[in-house]
């Protein structure tokens, strides 16, 4: 069988952490070939690298037989291969026709040969039954007909290879049953389908084989129509690998956080969360596992006051805080850590000592009336750096030339300086480098030994068993179900984060 | 420690090597008008520092452009544009006028700050109405602060020749004058004691002191107060500000109230040493002079004190070359316009290479 893509022993490398390593992959002319993995499996290093973004450090590819260096997203057109992007690149305002010549359109003299366009693209509609006006403005028409939009513009470009990106991420169910039945046209006629997700049930329906990563490794390759999806999710989150952590049997205490029947919607309405009940008590870590993108973000941000919840309640030390402003509920003891830091976290042109005492600026102890202290906040400031070991010139350089991980320690320092009673870590390991993630687990759980609460949000899931006492799993904006770590194994934790399983009892989807 | 000293060269650096292409280029405006540019040059530079009375002259120029230019600097910090610098001026300087020609029979010492109050309540006035539509209503600061600026032009000009025209006139369309005792006095008193004699024709005043006193004031507001820390955070990151427990909404109405009272400030130099009353061509386009030296002055105060005192000397020197070589004034508007242009370039590319060195070094 003609082999549209080979791949040899490649292997991408960023600082601190291997993306793809060694990954060797057979793709085969003319089949849908799914790539399943969780979050940071290495799925979209790998695309990118096919889409000419990046370039593999070792390792080399074969494209319809013949070995290709795909340095650029122009050379990954030219040998064939068309990137279908989860998020749309499209402009608005345009007509459907007008956005996919954009960027390859043929001339006759200096103006737009729109005729011959039109014709194209009337043909290749008709050729795969694409149902698509193609007069309208893209931002009148459906998210699905958007994305047929996004696979005329790559079919236009001449690509035989089409690669897909999370394709049905933000689809309803009915348009991902037309996605599929264009996918199988294609397949039809010929072209070839990469088939990125993480949605097991709709890989098993469309593809004729799975290949499964996992930290950046080739788990294996597997006929669909010979797998499970439990042996998928089996191969997707892999053995426990534990990390050796000295979990100290920690008494708990008071109920800190009580969570109850919280619903959240955004602003067009969509619900975020769904019911959430849980609560954590003083001495204890609660995790929460789930892939991404599934309320644990909007969960976070709701205890924290950053978004305004639509019911429920929610109470520390068995007040309600759900009317408090960010400000009062940082003063009641509620210390966060941000996911995402350069966003939420950092002022990143701003001074390492200004970072630290961000929101704790009005603090008696840091004013000498009406400045501030400026000496006091830089002795607090070398404390921290030297508790936590933040490794820096200077702290008056800008907290933007620090490393990640020692960003990280700045926020951790901050957060933890105020004795907070409550602490919820949002991906407080992401990005971080080995060392840099042990040192979070010793400090987290050494508020544990402290008697704090802590809400953990991970996608790790050795992470979140390793270090938690309790367990949620969400799935969709509900807490499909709760266990202790030494109650459960990863893959069943795995089965409900995937949605394999889904109501409390489990064992049945 | 020597890779600092590199980077405040640079920046320092910056402005000067943007001033310098400026004025080459705009050689070859002059030599379209077939004037040699170099005699332009030297007769700017002549006819303006010959003689102190001229530099007197420039440092009077300056003052306006100082309070604008911090009016516009201190909304920036926090991510605002204040384009209504402009329209809040003027309805400082009228509301400044009424006070101080309705008012008759006070000591100077009550009258005068009561004119500068006002002059600050009037711009606070109106920078209150864009702040809250952009708070309440998503209203662009942008948009609504142009809008006023053009409604503030028309209620003056009604105010001034409907409602409160000085009747004694016959020609002139103009407010009643200020009382004696609301008239800020010159320099010239204290100059004279270290032997420092200005003409009558000077019209230096307290004002440049007050706003040289501001701008250090500023400086450590915006560097050294916890509100001044707020409103640099929020201003470079307000999703980080807001999860820290900042209340931007009252950073916003703080900052863009303190940006408008010193707007207020800036025709009030004009007002109470030129003029003595408002007229209908009392100057305007300070507001938007502001902008241009806050952009030249970096946002920094000393910046802009120094960049006020080089608008000031270019108005200066226009006079000079207007009076003297026959050279229209207007060339000095184009060279302007080319040093505001040549200063974003520059300080993009001198930014740009900062942040490198800067990464450079942290790893």
């Amino acid at each position: 069988m003609e082999k549209a893509i080979v791949l040899k022993n490649i292997t991408k490398r960023f600082p601190g952490i291997v993306a793809n390593d060694n990954i060797n992959l057979e793709i085969n002319k003319g089949e849908i070939h799914a790539i399943v993995g969780e979050n940071g499996a290495g799925k979209s290093t790998l695309m990118k690298i096919l889409a000419g973004l990046y370039q593999p450090d070792e390792g080399e590819i074969y494209v319809f037989g013949k070995k290709e260096k795909i340095n650029s997203p122009n050379r990954a057109i030219e040998l064939g291969i068309g990137m279908v992007h989860q998020h749309f690149m499209l402009v608005g305002r345009f007509s459907v026709l007008e956005n996919i010549i954009l960027g390859s359109e043929k001339k006759k003299g200096i103006t737009i040969d729109w005729e011959n366009a039109r014709q194209v693209i009337k043909e290749l509609c008709d050729l795969y039954n694409f149902s698509v006006d193609i007069d309208a403005k893209v931002e009148d028409i459906s998210v699905g007909m958007a994305q047929r939009v996004e696979i005329l513009k790559v079919l236009y470009r001449g690509a035989d290879i089409l690669v897909f990106d999370e394709p049905t991420a933000t689809l309803a169910p009915q348009e991902v049953k037309e996605l599929f039945v264009n996918l199988r046209k294609l397949k039809e006629e010929g072209k070839t389908i990469i088939f990125i997700s993480h949605k097991l049930d709709e890989v098993l329906e469309i593809a004729d084989r799975v290949t499964v990563l996992r930290r950046g490794k080739v788990i294996g390759t597997v006929f669909a129509n010979e797998t499970t999806k439990e042996e998928l999710a089996r191969m997707m989150v892999g053995k426990p690998v534990l990390l050796k952590l000295d979990k100290e049997e920690v008494k708990k205490g008071d109920i800190i956080l009580t969570v109850e029947n919280l619903y959240l919607r955004s602003e067009s309405g969509q619900i975020l969360l769904e019911g959430i009940n849980f609560n954590i008590r003083s001495g204890e870590i609660y995790g929460i596992a789930g892939v991404e993108g599934n309320g644990q973000r909007e969960l976070a941000e709701a205890i924290m006051g950053l978004r305004a919840i639509s019911e429920g309640e929610i109470k520390l030390v068995g007040e309600s805080i759900k009317n408090l402003s960010i400000r009062e509920r940082r003063s009641k003891g509620i210390a966060f850590i941000p996911e995402d830091r350069h966003k939420q976290g950092l002022v990143l042109p701003m001074k390492v000592w200004e970072n630290v005492i961000l929101g704790l600026h009005r603090k008696r102890e840091f004013i000498r009336y009406p400045f501030l202290n400026v000496e006091k906040i830089q002795k607090f400031a070398r404390g921290i750096v030297d508790k936590y070991n933040v490794m820096l010139s200077s702290i008056n350089q800008p907290v933007e030339g620090l490393s990640g991980g020692n960003q990280q320690k700045v926020i951790l320092g901050r957060e933890l300086s105020q004795d907070p009673i409550l602490v919820i870590a949002a991906q407080p390991t992401r990005g971080l480098d080995i060392g840099a993630s042990e040192f979070v687990y010793t400090r987290l759980l050494s508020l544990r030994e402290q008697g704090k609460a802590i809400l953990l949000i991970s996608a790790d899931l050795d992470e979140v068993l390793s270090l938690s006492d309790r367990i949620g799993v969400m799935y969709k904006g509900k807490i499909v179900a709760e266990f202790k770590p030494e109650e459960t194994t990863l893959e069943q934790i795995g089965l409900y984060m995937l949605g394999v399983y889904t109501d409390k009892d489990g064992e049945t989807a | 420690m020597k890779k600092n000293y590199k980077i405040l060269t640079l920046k320092i650096l910056a402005p000067f090597i943007a001033i310098f292409l400026a004025a080459f280029f705009s050689s070859f405006v002059i030599l379209t008008i077939n004037k040699s540019p170099l005699e332009v040059f030297y007769t700017m530079f002549k006819f303006s520092f010959r003689r102190l009375d001229s530099i007197a002259i420039i440092l009077y120029n300056s003052t306006p452009l100082i309070f604008s230019g911090l009016a516009v600097a201190i909304a920036f910090r926090m991510g605002l544009f204040n384009i209504g610098v402009e329209g809040q001026y003027l309805i400082g300087t009228f509301l400044a006028a009424f006070v101080g020609f309705s008012l008759e029979g006070l000591p100077p010492f009550i009258h005068i700050p009561l004119l500068i109050l006002s002059g600050m309540l009037g711009g606070m006035i109106w920078a209150y109405l864009p702040i809250y539509l952009k708070i309440r209503k998503g209203v662009h600061e942008v948009i609504s602060t142009i809008m006023l600026n053009y409604i503030a032009y028309s209620l003056i000009h009604y105010l001034i020749s409907e409602i409160f025209i000085d009747r004694s006139q016959k020609l002139l369309i103009r407010t009643p004058k200020l009382a004696p005792s609301a008239l800020m006095p010159k320099l010239h008193g204290v100059l004279a004691l270290f032997g420092i004699e200005l003409p009558k024709h000077v019209y230096l005043n307290w004002f440049f002191v007050i706003a040289v006193l501001l701008a250090i004031a500023i400086y450590y507001i915006v560097y050294y107060t916890p509100f001044g820390f707020e409103l640099r955070a929020v201003g470079q990151n307000p999703e980080a500000s807001r999860t820290a427990g900042i209340d931007k909404e009252k950073v916003f109405y703080k900052g863009f109230l303190l940006s408008g009272a010193i707007a207020g400030l800036v025709g009030l130099s004009d007002l109470m040493s030129y003029f003595g009353y408002m007229d209908l061509d009392f100057p305007r386009g300070y507001g938007f002079d502001g902008i241009a030296v806050a952009l030249i002055g970096q946002n920094d105060p000393f910046g802009i004190i120094l960049a006020s005192i080089l608008f000031g000397f270019l108005r200066r020197g226009a006079e000079g070359i207007q009076t003297l070589l026959n050279v229209p004034m207007d060339t000095i508007v184009i060279l302007q316009a080319l040093m505001i242009i040549t200063i974003v370039i520059i300080n993009k590319i001198v930014g740009d290479y900062i942040k490198r060195l800067e990464k450079k070094g942290a790893r």
